[in-house]
């Protein structure tokens, strides 16, 4: 379906997208992770025609998207980052100028409306002025929006975001819906566990480059290894880190005021030896447990902070 | 150009803008203060008309003053209308979601166009019935009041465009709008300006002439060479018209066009220039951008070049 070959986007001497390769197959949901600032909208926007890339060429179902716009577009539903919402508009007509403006006759136009709100569980406010929505159904009218011309690939861009809970679960079932429709989905998070249980396949994006890249599975799979120490004390947290960090010349980050996160890889005589180090040095311990690998670490991990 | 042309956003600018009290009180408001201003001039020269008798000059003289006061009033109207519709849609973030559509980014910026026009033919539609009066004062013919609210059309689409090309050109409303009212004060002043300066410098055996042409960008100029020439406050406006009907004075300048009509060209081709300007501002990866950037792109193109529906 989707096929990106060394693509670049340059601002001015600043490299936002950097020769950044990948494929999404038919049917896939691909989820687009990487810090602020990565460079996820930028390429999104690239496939969804509204920037140009500096180098580089992208396929949609075979159309490069950078010599044949229209038919892209035709191709796409894009939703940006934002809900971009007309405020003098109703729900209805606000669905209605879209699927005009992608040309639907007006004979269909009525019950691809009807479905759509159907489908994102906006029919009691098909009479109410868009700007009235809470966030959630504007999220979901903007779905909405992105799906009037029936594209086969749907590029979203953190679609979640300000979403509470519930409303992000419901997004995610939308989607989910969507994908048993037979569509293809991109979608951006900087939360991966957003996208653990959603995603097929995964990209994970830093400062422009990708970083890894493949299946959900073979990602947890690659990153298996990937496993790390939580430890807990009760004060002391400095000292602690000191030793670690400093005198065994590892690479533990804290997370709060009592805990202590370290990615180890070693075996239980090392684990031991750690251990043995803290407590000797008369830090007051609570507990000291290797944590499974969860994708947050390998995106923790596989993402150094480069950016920002 | 069927699809060029008659697309959504016309039938939702509609919409929208029918939909708020803003239009209503708009139209009453421009309708109002052109009444108002026939119905001062008749009261004058009725007191007046007490003592010497109700002149033949009255019919002339109010659609003048009405044409003028039209004219303006159209000028400080259309910027206001068009100054915001780019720039606004991308303060409000739908503009990349319209680039999005299938609608290009020429049709876009024709129906924006198209829905102020259609919007400011509405006032002048409006106040025609306020020109019908003049009618039946006499004094006027029907030819001339054509030409009015034709020049009058050219200047407020000129306008027009010169707000969208600076809502296309600069990403804040507020700046677009102060850049469009300056331009078109340049319009109706700075032209003036500039040709009684070239008339101070210039000398030679027809010296006026070409300062002349500078005038006539001016839409009042336009306006006032469309007007019989005996009527009272022609006169004012005789040194910018370059001699054009004027009695036994520069008789050496033929002039093949009239002064509305270099107007009507001149506006026409500012419309065309700034448009094309405006369409290649907004395109994100539109033709113009693909020449300029990547002439293999180019090539290819031309060998599959598909039907443009
Ligand atoms: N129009 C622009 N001009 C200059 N730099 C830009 C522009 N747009 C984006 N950038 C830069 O490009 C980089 C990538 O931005 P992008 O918006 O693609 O990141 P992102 O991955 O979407 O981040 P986020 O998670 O915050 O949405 C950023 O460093 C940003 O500052
Ligand atoms: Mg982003």
């Amino acid at each position: 379906m989707l096929q990106v070959e060394e693509l670049s986007k340059s601002y001015g001497k600043f490299l936002a997208v950097d020769r950044l390769s990948f494929s999404v197959e038919d049917g896939a949901i691909f989820g687009f992770v990487g810090p602020n600032g990565a460079g996820k909208t930028t390429t999104m926007k690239i496939l969804g025609t509204l920037l140009r890339p500096s180098s580089g060429k992208a396929w949609i179902a075979g159309e490069d998207v950078s010599q044949n716009p229209r038919r892209i577009r035709q191709l796409v539903g894009y939703m940006p980052d934002f809900f971009g919402v007309y405020d003098d508009l109703k729900v209805d007509e606000y669905l209605d100028f879209y699927s005009a403006s992608y040309r639907i006759p007006a004979r269909q136009r009525e019950k691809i409306i009807s479905d759509l709100l159907e489908l994102m569980d906006l029919e009691h406010k098909r009479e109410a002025y868009v700007d009235s929505l809470s966030r959630g159904m504007k999220q979901r009218l903007c779905l909405a929006r992105c799906l009037v011309h029936d594209p086969a690939l749907l590029i979203l861009d953190e679609p979640a975001s300000g979403l509470d809970p519930r409303a992000r679960v419901e997004v995610r079932e939308i989607l989910k819906e969507l994908k048993n429709m037979g569509k293809t989905i991109i979608i951006s998070s900087h939360i991966l566990s957003e996208l653990t249980e959603l995603c097929t396949h995964l990209g994970i994006i830093e400062a422009g480059k990708m970083v890894a890249c493949g299946s959900v599975d073979e990602i947890v799979h690659r990153s298996q290894s990937a496993q790390s120490i939580e430890i807990r004390v009760l004060g002391q947290m400095d000292e602690a880190l000191f030793i670690i960090n400093n005198n065994l010349g590892l690479s533990a980050i804290k997370l709060d005021e009592q805990m202590l996160e370290l990615p180890f890889n070693g075996n239980e005589e090392e684990m031991n030896r750690i251990l043995t180090h803290l407590v000797q040095a008369g830090i007051p311990l609570v507990s000291f447990a290797q944590s499974q690998s969860n994708l947050e670490n390998i995106f923790m991990q596989l993402t150094k902070g480069v950016v920002q | 150009m069927k699809s060029l042309v008659l697309n959504p956003i016309l039938a939702k600018e509609f919409r929208s803008r029918m939909r708020n009290w803003k239009s209503p009180l708009m139209i009453s408001l421009y309708l109002g203060l052109l009444g108002l201003i026939t119905l001062a001039y008749y009261w004058m020269q009725q007191k007046r008309g007490f003592y010497s008798g109700f002149g033949p000059d009255v019919g002339p003289q109010i659609f003048i003053i009405l044409s003028v006061f039209q004219l303006l009033l159209l000028s400080f109207v259309t910027p206001a209308l068009t100054a915001g519709v780019i720039n606004g849609e991308r303060e409000r973030q739908t503009f990349d979601l319209l680039l999005c559509t299938r609608l290009s980014s020429a049709s876009i910026v024709l129906n924006k166009l198209l829905a102020s026009i259609s919007y400011i033919l509405l006032l002048v539609i409006a106040s025609l019935p306020v020109f019908a009066i003049v009618y039946f004062f006499g004094g006027v013919l029907l030819s001339d009041m054509g030409r009015v609210i034709l020049v009058s059309m050219a200047t407020a689409i000129t306008f027009g465009v010169i707000g969208i090309f600076c809502s296309t050109l600069f990403k804040r409303t507020q700046v677009s709008m102060v850049v469009s009212y300056v331009v078109v004060l340049l319009f109706l002043v700075g032209t003036m300006a500039v040709t009684v300066f070239l008339q101070g410098i210039q000398t030679g055996p027809y010296p006026r002439v070409t300062a002349m042409y500078f005038s006539y960008a001016n839409p009042l100029v336009a306006l006032f060479s469309i007007f019989p020439n005996q009527a009272a406050g022609v006169g004012i406006m005789s040194s910018f018209l370059g001699g054009y009907r004027t009695y036994g004075y520069n008789a050496a300048v033929s002039q093949a066009l009239s002064p509305w009509q270099y107007n009507f060209i001149f506006d026409g081709v500012l419309i065309i220039v700034l448009l094309l300007l405006t369409v290649f501002l907004l395109d994100p990866v539109g033709r113009f951008k693909r020449l300029r950037k990547n002439p293999a792109v180019v090539e290819t193109e031309a060998e599959s070049a598909p039907a443009e529906g």
